[in-house]
């Protein structure tokens, strides 16, 4: 195990211990039962967690160990063997809460026979949202998940891919409070995949709660402060990822390449304490995800043709805030700057020019008794946006989702 | 101006129409109303239908084969037609609110609706209302086209019988009888009289019962040959707006023995009795079947009573029955609002239905519900089967010679449930729309409101209580929770 040096930006997150629970499960248990009563399948057994305001929430396990189950407890589709839920406090079944909760489920469920925009049209009616609000927001969500050239194709003609696009827009049209998704990148391509970790992201900065169930760990590891992971029906392990994952035993430190002779000296330095076999020295790999993205966004450059769905448009203005309210605009601008940071190959190596960062990093890690004593800015966030950084972040994500913003 | 013209105006109210329906209505149940009317166009169900009603009403009247009088063809025509019409929408309407909501159960997307700030209930009336739309433009389109159809085969006749269609069928008449004697309370009297004389066994009492009430109807049923029959008819207040105005008498009698002919002579006498005003109309009619026999104006005296006398000139008793053996009909409004009101009662029973599908599909899948809801449908349909058995007491069907037979398993089980759906049916059926329109009788708007009542809010509103209230309790992802 290592210790890397983490530079990805960690999103402004909240305090989850302060925060107001907006879903607890205590005790919760699922049997299944066939048609004479006789139960069938056990399916979640004693579960309790918390999920608090503006967490995002992962529920991970393998297929068939409960998390779906849960999800559709916490929604009302299922009633609980045993056990107690609260969603904002109310019963999972009060009708007016549900105005609060977006949901995506793990497969297409919508009609099959309404187009892109009637789909949209028919969830904003059941909110209740007024014409005006539902064509704008029908607008902006088509727009975000890349499907405005499909708009009048009918949902049943759809890639999958399109299809948890669509999907994703249906659970949002309502501005959600909470947002419970199950198994949100599955059938989408690594830059789908990619847009909804960063939806999720900005969803989460601006105060969202975010349930995700996944099996992909890859999914859960990215937007996830805190993480319950299911095995046959039951909690295994329940934490924030720091916690679950984090390696006191081991540091890895990440420089631009260095000559044969500064190598020996850190090397000799180490050797004094450490012994031969317990150092480590490779190339750090980018991830596959980040390199497919980069690749991607180079033949983007190159203005490629695709009939497919188009990539997704910057996150629907109503989902950022309103133009007039100051601290959402700043959210805004945060968001445009992170949204581009975040595809950029990971980790970043740290740069040799501020070795003001390098050497308080290195001080940190040097003190395993002071781990998190404290929070270290990463070498590549930004520093407080101005009028440049914005327009280059702006001129970023233009490139990177094929939308020249002129 | 433009606003004068009626397609306009009559446009302009259609569209006006679903507005009001969504203010009335609110969003969320009108979306879903709306998805229902969108799913029926989208799998091409709202045109199969039109073509299906459309050429129904076309072909049927080539296929009809009548008693060669145009006023029978119009009357089968409308009969005919009209059946189909509502057997065809009967069964479209349970297929189809079975499956609205039974598939939207089953392929998942009903959870991506109740999730949403919507009601359960309000899930369930959105479809009972999308149905119900659709039920009434393709009622409203066939009937209209049933109602021009009609029109232009009446505008062939020769001038004679178009009179007589519009005095006959293209008109809404009402009806006036004697009232009812009190059989039940003479049979009483009668059985009292004579347990004076003979104390009876229970088992007596209710065979004696039994031979008095037929024998105490039959006096008042019976015209034996050369006798005669007199029915004296109160027109009440109604004496003022009939006058000069001719009424119809509509006879059927049966008779226990059969003359070659196959017609039974008789002579009617109406008017005042010993008046010169009395019109003598010698008749030769067949039995078990309805006639029409006009009476000219102004017959009745000055107290509005009319007096109808029949002198049965046949070797055999005729007998006419009590509920129906002669009526005296009056015109009472047109034809055009007559049928809308019938149309209306067609309407009432397809409200029914809707109710009754999205019932059963709220409780069990698509096949089931479809198959359960109409087999009732069809037992409902055999009227006849239901009140023989009921009246025999057993399902397995008695032996005629020794009388014996039921009393078995199936009989205890099933004989409550038959008795209770023929109550049903005689509910639903009360009023009969298309028997009405074929004659001529008038369909009120009190039987319109009453049918509404009973068959809408009462029957129908109790089988969406229970529909409501399965589809709120059910557990909508159970088909694939296991993940």
């Amino acid at each position: 195990m290592k210790t890397a040096i983490d530079t990805t930006p960690a999103p402004a997150r909240r305090d989850p211990q302060s925060a107001e629970a907006v879903v607890v499960v205590r005790g919760l248990s699922k049997v299944f039962k066939d048609f004479w009563g006789r139960s069938k399948a056990r399916a979640v057994d004693g579960v309790d967690f918390e999920v608090r305001k503006g967490e995002v929430f992962g529920l991970l396990g393998p297929n068939g160990s409960g998390k779906s189950t849960t999800v559709k407890m916490l929604l009302g589709l299922l009633h609980p063997t045993r056990g107690h839920i609260e969603v904002f406090g109310k019963s999972p079944r009060h009708v007016a809460t549900k105005s609060r909760i977006g949901y995506l489920p793990e497969e297409s469920y919508l009609y099959r026979y309404l187009n892109s925009h009637e789909t949209l049209d028919f969830f904003g009616n059941l909110f209740h949202l007024p014409p005006g609000d539902r064509r704008q927001r029908t607008e902006q969500l088509l727009d975000m998940v890349g499907l405005t050239q499909t708009r009048t194709r009918a949902v049943g003609e759809f890639s999958k891919g399109m299809q948890r696009r669509i999907g994703l827009a249906q659970a949002l049209i309502n501005d959600p409070d909470l947002v419970i998704l199950d198994e949100p990148t599955a059938g989408l391509d690594p830059i789908g995949c990619r847009e909804v970790k960063d939806l999720i992201l900005a969803l989460a900065r601006r105060g969202k709660t975010v349930i995700l169930s996944s099996h992909l760990l890859s999914d859960v590891e990215d937007v996830c402060d805190r993480v319950v992971i299911y095995y046959g029906g039951r909690i295994q392990a329940m934490g924030t990822l720091k916690e679950l994952l984090s390696n006191r035993d081991a540091v890895r430190i990440t420089t631009p390449p260095l000559s044969k002779e500064k190598m020996q000296q850190v090397l000799e330095l180490i050797r004094a304490d450490v012994a031969e076999d317990r150092i480590k020295i490779d190339n750090p790999t980018q991830n596959l995800e980040s390199y497919f993205l980069d690749v991607v966004a180079r033949a983007r450059s190159a203005d490629a043709q695709t009939s497919g769905a188009q990539s997704g448009g910057q996150v629907a203005a109503y989902l950022r805030g309103s133009e007039s309210d100051a601290p959402a605009a700043t959210a805004r601008i945060l968001d445009r700057l992170t949204l581009p940071a975040a595809r950029e190959p990971d980790p970043v190596p740290v740069a040799a020019a501020e070795p003001a960062v390098d050497r308080s990093r290195l001080e940190s890690l040097a003190k395993p008794a002071e781990p998190a004593a404290a929070p270290v800015a990463p070498a590549s966030t930004p520093e407080r946006p101005t009028a440049v950084d914005l327009s280059e972040a702006n001129t970023k994500l233009s490139s990177l989702l094929n939308k020249p913003k002129e | 101006m433009a606003s004068r013209n009626p397609i306009l105006r009559l446009l302009i109210g259609i569209a006006v129409i679903p507005a009001l329906l969504r203010w009335l209505l609110g969003q969320r149940i009108w979306a879903v109303a709306a998805l229902t009317w969108r799913a029926a166009f989208r799998f091409r169900l709202f045109w199969v239908l039109t073509i299906l009603l459309l050429g129904s009403v076309v072909v049927l009247p080539l296929l009809i084969r009548d008693d060669g009088t145009a006023r029978g063809f119009i009357q089968i025509m409308l009969t005919y037609t009209l059946s189909v019409i509502t057997a065809l929408l009967g069964f479209s309407t349970l297929w189809l609110a079975c499956g609205t909501l039974a598939r939207d159960i089953e392929d998942s997307s009903m959870q991506m609706v109740v999730v949403k700030p919507i009601g359960r209930w309000q899930i369930w009336l959105g479809k009972f209302i999308g149905i119900m739309m659709l039920n009434a433009v393709l009622l409203a389109l066939s009937g209209l086209s049933v109602y021009a159809l009609l029109q232009w085969r009446a505008k062939q006749l020769d001038p004679r019988e178009r009179v007589i269609l519009r005095n006959e069928i293209f008109v809404a008449r009402a009806a006036l009888k004697e009232p009812l004697p009190d059989i039940e309370g003479t049979v009483n009297i009668a059985l009292q009289k004579v347990m004076r004389e003979t104390p009876l066994t229970p088992q007596q009492q209710e065979e004696t019962r039994r031979l008095l009430r037929a024998d105490i109807s039959s006096r008042h049923q019976d015209v034996p040959p050369n006798h005669l029959r007199r029915w004296t008819i109160e027109l009440g207040l109604l004496r003022h707006t009939l006058r000069d105005t001719p009424m119809f008498l509509r006879v059927k009698f049966h008779t226990a023995q059969t003359n070659n002919a196959g017609t039974y002579l008789g002579l009617w006498n109406i008017g005042p009795p010993d008046s010169p005003q009395v019109r003598s109309v010698p008749q030769s009619l067949a039995a078990d079947t309805f006639h029409e026999i006009e009476i000219p104006p102004n017959l009745f005296d000055a107290s509005g009573k009319l007096t109808i006398d029949f002198e049965n000139r046949n070797n055999s008793a005729l007998s006419f029955p009590l509920d129906e053996g002669l009526e005296v009909l009056y015109r009472e409004g047109g034809f055009g609002l007559n049928f809308i009101r019938g149309l209306g009662i067609v309407y009432c029973w397809l409200a029914l239905l809707t109710a009754l599908g999205l019932a059963s599909a709220s409780l069990l899948s698509f096949p089931v519900a479809a198959f359960c809801s109409i087999s009732l449908l069809l037992v409902c349909l055999s009227g006849g089967t239901l009140s023989t058995v009921v009246s025999e007491g057993t399902v397995t069907g008695l032996d005629h010679e020794t009388g014996a037979g039921g009393g078995t398993v199936v009989d205890l089980v099933l004989l409550p449930f038959f008795k209770a759906l023929l109550g049903l049916v005689k509910l639903v059926q009360e009023v009969s729309p298309i028997e009405s329109l074929s004659t001529g009788r008038s369909i009120t708007w009190s039987q319109l409101g009453g049918a509404f009542a009973k068959i809408v809010l009462l029957l129908g509103g109790i089988i969406s209580l229970v529909g409501i209230l399965f589809f709120t309790r059910r557990e909508l992802a159970t088909t694939q929770s296991q993940s």
